[in-house]
């Protein structure tokens, strides 16, 4: 049989009523766990998992590629609606998503996020299908310097999050690099700022650190002023649903970010933060609307939610293709598949079709499902925005404490939570932009623990890091994306910069 | 900075000098603690100590910068802070962090939910609290009995889930 | 009347107890060995009827150190909380000067256990251990080994290979990597020397003939791999990655029978014999003082070996 037959094979299994219900179950105990703030999807798969071992492999697969990507998804809406992501690949989607919804235009943005959602999820489910041995020996490429090039340019990419105020921004990303500093130092094992406490030598969190500073910061920073506006309390504006303009603008997001996304969830070290970020700045980019940045732009909303499902898929290429899991998520999911008698290797295409094929079809059937689950479900949503404050923030506390407790139920946790929260809060009332402090935080130890490996490797010699033909790209395309908006700047004063995104278009 | 361009030069910035000096603390503390790390930086060249000076340094950099524009009064202006139900939100986070353990899930988030709710207007804690904890254990059955997740439990929860 | 609801609701929190319903730490995050086999052990225990119901509660942190002090020290005389943890751990209360170490608890059983495996890129030119060694000895900062966290297993396995062949074990060019997954991307993209990690996360490259094996670990060579062990090479070495169980410390006699036997009667049902199977576990299963006798030797030797490559002073 060829691969196209085993599909439709799989496809069929999977239309059964039954198997669809099954998959409507996995997507809704995947969003239901999956939209509390500091519970991402590995915890969400860990948790969930067991559910599925009650029923027979195909039934088990398919709730079970449910839950998975309910669990993706969940966190945009919390996301969007409250400005609380739980996990550091749905950071980027509250920056544009929650203006968005603040301004009345929650039904449009969580539209763009379900239907770019899906949209990534289908392509890159195909692309896993059908290039999976060819994509893995690419990310293969990748060593130590090429990953350090990566996060150069995330870094420099990254720049078009900061806000209004150079110095700001930066402050906020190096506070990110210090606290990213804090535990035990991946290579040599040595305790940095720890200070003897043993809940420091793991490092800080990032998911406590996003949760506190966006969901307990902006609590205590709306709590804080004087004058109660109540202009941004308006539940909806103009239609529920995208207008004709919505999907012009997020089209082409949607698939730029599913193709930026993919490869990034394929490379064993990528990670799908990093997807979501090199998405908004390309958006940043192109955009013919710069100036609704930082204000609610849909396109910030529809490429990195479209990056961050493709990347999820991305993660299955590794793991499939080679056995690699090279997330917590996928390493949940390899116990998973050997509950079936799946033996997750570069031979398994060749010795285990039907369930490889079960398991694609199964993750085209549950995307399919979590857009049937969720777009009835926005309008419901969008309600939300209209609970009185006292009690919408009293939830919103509920729930970002639930999460962090859920994940670790620790004093110590808490104790941090509301540390960086009263940070958070300090930050807004002096104009610090909060998400480099939170991209510094992630991206710091990836960029730290690559340059050292690639160094061990050369044994001292930086030329190393510009001998691989990748890496010297990537470095030479952040240098340019460093450099040229700053002569740009420094003669046309940025209109120019908006001409050429124009003309690209 | 745009802001003061429309504006007749503001005095130096108190609260800006402030957070310019934390500034320096936090980038010495890095300093210090880099300087007692073993370097063991092996063939790399690049030891654990070496990342934290780097941004010791530049958060000290960062500082000065800082300083400079809040002399110049370069900050943008603050909105008036109105600070009681900023400590209520405070007091509810640092009440379930203490009762969380002794009193279980529904009481400590019971609180929290109630102070959150006086920190934006809803003043009559006798109604709050017991809504709050009712709210928080409905919460907590569906998310420890149904899905699982491991949620502390106390007196409330034991009393209608003997087995936890 | 208000006494008396609070009164039941004493009675109702302090009765609870009694029930022999099990909750297993597993101090590390979501995925790794240990909460698989913690997770393991809850379906195990609940489908052979050993426990009604059993919760796994992960507290991740520093190899495990945080998760095994907050069990020691707040379950003191509770027989109805384990904790899973394993060679890692004794490892790591060292480098992390853990106030709290293996004495601190009641440890029941070893469960399963790994060995280690050497292994180089198909593409290398070295193409056994001696090569290998030959090389280490030559220039060992030219030889880069891809494993897992500093201070680990792997880590300490390079450390004892490299005194074994007689080269300064400080002078070992170690990367370590944060996860299986990752270290083994590294090896297969040919960006090392040579990798080091159990012999569970490379068979299924070995067998593909992406990756060459070129020893493993076991006292004696294992069946089904094609492979000699360190000690055939001349090297002595030895070292099993195995994970196991603890009760709580300041349990009775009775308690700490009642908690091993319930774990033996796990250990013995074909159900988790079925499940090491599924996951390429080895049963290596050692209880009562056998299991307290190996458990001090190990812990004299690790403290040795990270003397030796620096990470204990």
């Amino acid at each position: 049989m060829s691969a196209f037959e085993f599909l439709l094979q799989g496809l069929a299994t999977a239309a059964d009523p039954m198997m669809l219900l099954y998959a409507l179950v996995g997507v809704t105990l995947g969003t239901a766990v999956g939209v509390l703030p500091g519970i991402g999807p590995a915890l969400t798969v860990a948790l969930l998992l067991p559910v599925t071992y009650r029923l027979d492999p195909a039934g088990s697969l398919i709730m079970f590629a449910g839950i998975y990507y309910g669990g993706m998804y969940g966190g945009s809406t919390t996301s969007i609606l409250l400005n609380t992501p739980g996990e550091s690949a749905s950071i980027i989607t509250a920056l544009e998503g929650n203006k968005m919804a603040r301004k009345g235009r929650g039904g449009p943005a969580l539209a763009t996020a379900a239907i770019g959602s899906f949209i990534a999820g289908l392509i890159a489910t195909l692309l896993l299908a059908f290039l999976a041995p060819t994509i893995v020996k690419v990310a293969l490429v990748f060593g130590a310097r090429e990953y350090f090039a990566l996060m150069v340019l995330a870094f420099v990419t990254v720049s078009a999050a900061f806000g209004d105020s150079a110095l700001r921004g930066l402050t906020s990303l190096f506070l990110g690099l210090a606290l990213a500093c804090v535990g035990i130092d991946q290579l040599t094992g040595q305790a940095r700022l720890s200070f003897g406490v043993p809940e420091l030598l793991d490092g800080i969190e990032v998911t406590t650190m996003a949760v506190a500073m966006f969901a307990v910061g902006e609590a205590l920073f709306i709590a804080g002023q004087r004058v109660q506006v109540d202009e941004e309390v308006t539940a909806v504006r103009g239609s529920i649903w995208m207008s004709r303009k919505d999907w012009a603008r997020s089209w082409k997001p949607w698939l730029r970010g599913t193709f930026i996304g993919f490869p990034i969830g394929a490379m064993p070290a990528g990670g799908a933060e990093i997807g979501t970020f090199l998405s908004y700045a390309a958006e940043k980019k192109l955009t013919r609307h710069p100036e609704e940045f930082g204000h609610g732009a849909i396109e910030g909303v529809a490429g990195p939610e479209a990056a961050n499902n493709a990347s999820a898929a991305g993660t299955l290429v590794p793991l499939l293709t080679l056995g690699l899991p090279t997330s917590a998520t996928a390493a949940i999911m390899l116990a998973g598949f050997q509950q079936f008698g799946l033996q997750p290797g570069p031979l398994l295409f060749a010795t285990n079709p039907t369930l490889v094929w079960g398991l694609i079809a199964s993750l085209l059937i549950a995307n399919a499902m979590l857009l049937v689950l969720n777009l009835p479900m926005i309008g419901l949503w969008v309600k939300l925005l209209k609970v009185p404050k006292p009690w919408l923030y009293a939830g919103i506390l509920l729930f970002a404490t639930l999460g962090t407790i859920g994940a670790n139920p620790s004093s110590f946790e808490l104790g941090l939570l509301l540390a960086f929260g009263v940070l958070g809060y300090l930050m807004r009332l002096f104009g610090y932009p909060i998400a480099p402090i939170v991209v510094g935080l992630i991206l710091g130890p990836m960029a730290e623990q690559q340059l050292r490996r690639a160094l061990s490797i050369s044994q001292g010699d930086w030329l190393y890091l510009i001998q691989s033909p990748i890496a010297a790209t990537l470095l030479a395309i952040a240098a340019l994306a460093l450099i040229v908006p700053l002569i740009l700047r420094a003669r046309g004063k940025g209109e120019m910069l908006s001409q050429l995104a124009a003309e690209e278009d | 900075m745009s802001v003061s361009r429309h504006e007749p030069p503001r005095r130096r910035d108190t609260a800006a000098l402030i957070v310019a000096a934390g500034l320096v603390v936090i980038g010495a503390v890095l300093l210090w603690d880099s300087s007692r790390l073993a370097d063991l930086g092996g063939y790399s060249g690049v030891g654990p100590a070496s990342v934290p000076r780097v941004v010791g340094v530049a958060l000290i950099g960062l500082a000065i910068w800082t300083a400079v524009e809040a002399m110049r009064g370069d900050f943008p202006l603050r909105a008036p802070q109105n600070i009681p139900p900023v400590l209520w939100i405070v007091a509810g986070l640092a009440a379930q962090l203490i009762l969380l353990n002794v009193a279980g899930f529904s009481i400590a988030t019971g609180l929290l939910f109630a102070f959150t709710a006086r920190a934006f207007g809803k003043r009559n804690l006798a109604m709050t609290i017991p809504i709050g904890i009712a709210v928080s254990f409905v919460v907590w059955t569906i998310f420890s009995q149904l899905l699982m997740l491991h949620l502390p439990a106390g007196p409330l929860e034991h009393l209608v889930f003997p087995r936890g | 009347m208000k006494q008396f609801v609070l009164a039941s609701l004493f009675a109702a929190a302090t009765a609870l107890p009694a029930m022999a319903d099990y909750t297993i730490i597993a101090p590390a995050n979501p995925g790794g060995g240990w909460d698989q086999t913690a997770r393991t052990m809850q379906t195990v225990m609940q489908e052979e009827g050993i426990s009604k119901s059993v919760q796994v509660q992960n507290v991740p942190g520093a190899g495990g150190t945080i998760g095994l002090a907050q069990f020691a020290n707040q379950n003191k005389g509770n027989p109805d909380t384990l904790i899973v943890g394993g060679y890692v751990m004794v490892g790591a209360i060292l480098t992390n000067n853990s106030p709290v170490s293996l004495k601190d608890v009641t440890p029941i059983a070893r469960l399963t256990g790994e060995y280690e495996a050497i292994v180089v890129p198909a593409a290398s030119p070295i193409q056994d251990i001696n090569g290998l060694v030959e090389a280490l000895k030559a220039d060992p900062g030219a030889v880069s080994w891809a494993g897992g966290s500093a201070g680990g297993t792997d880590h300490i396995a390079v450390g004892l290979i490299a005194k074994a062949a007689g080269v300064d074990p400080t002078k070992i060019n170690y990367i370590a990597y944060s996860g299986g997954g990752e270290a083994l991307a590294a090896i297969l993209g040919n960006q090392v020397t040579a990798g080091i990690s159990s012999l569970g996360e490379f068979e299924a490259q070995i067998q593909a003939g992406t990756l060459r094996l070129l020893a493993v670990t076991s006292p004696e060579r294992l069946e089904g791999v094609d492979a000699p062990t360190l000690q055939e090479a001349g090297l002595d070495v030895t070292l099993e990655n195995w994970r196991m169980v603890a009760a709580a410390p300041g349990l009775s006699d009775e308690q700490k029978a009642k908690v091993t036997a319930d774990v033996e009667k796990m250990v013995k049902s074909e159900n988790w014999q079925k499940q090491l199977a599924d996951k390429g576990w080895m049963d290596t299963y050692l209880a009562g003082p056998e299991f307290e006798a190996q458990l001090e030797k190990d812990v004299a030797a690790t403290g040795a070996i990270l003397k030796d490559i620096g990470l204990v002073k």
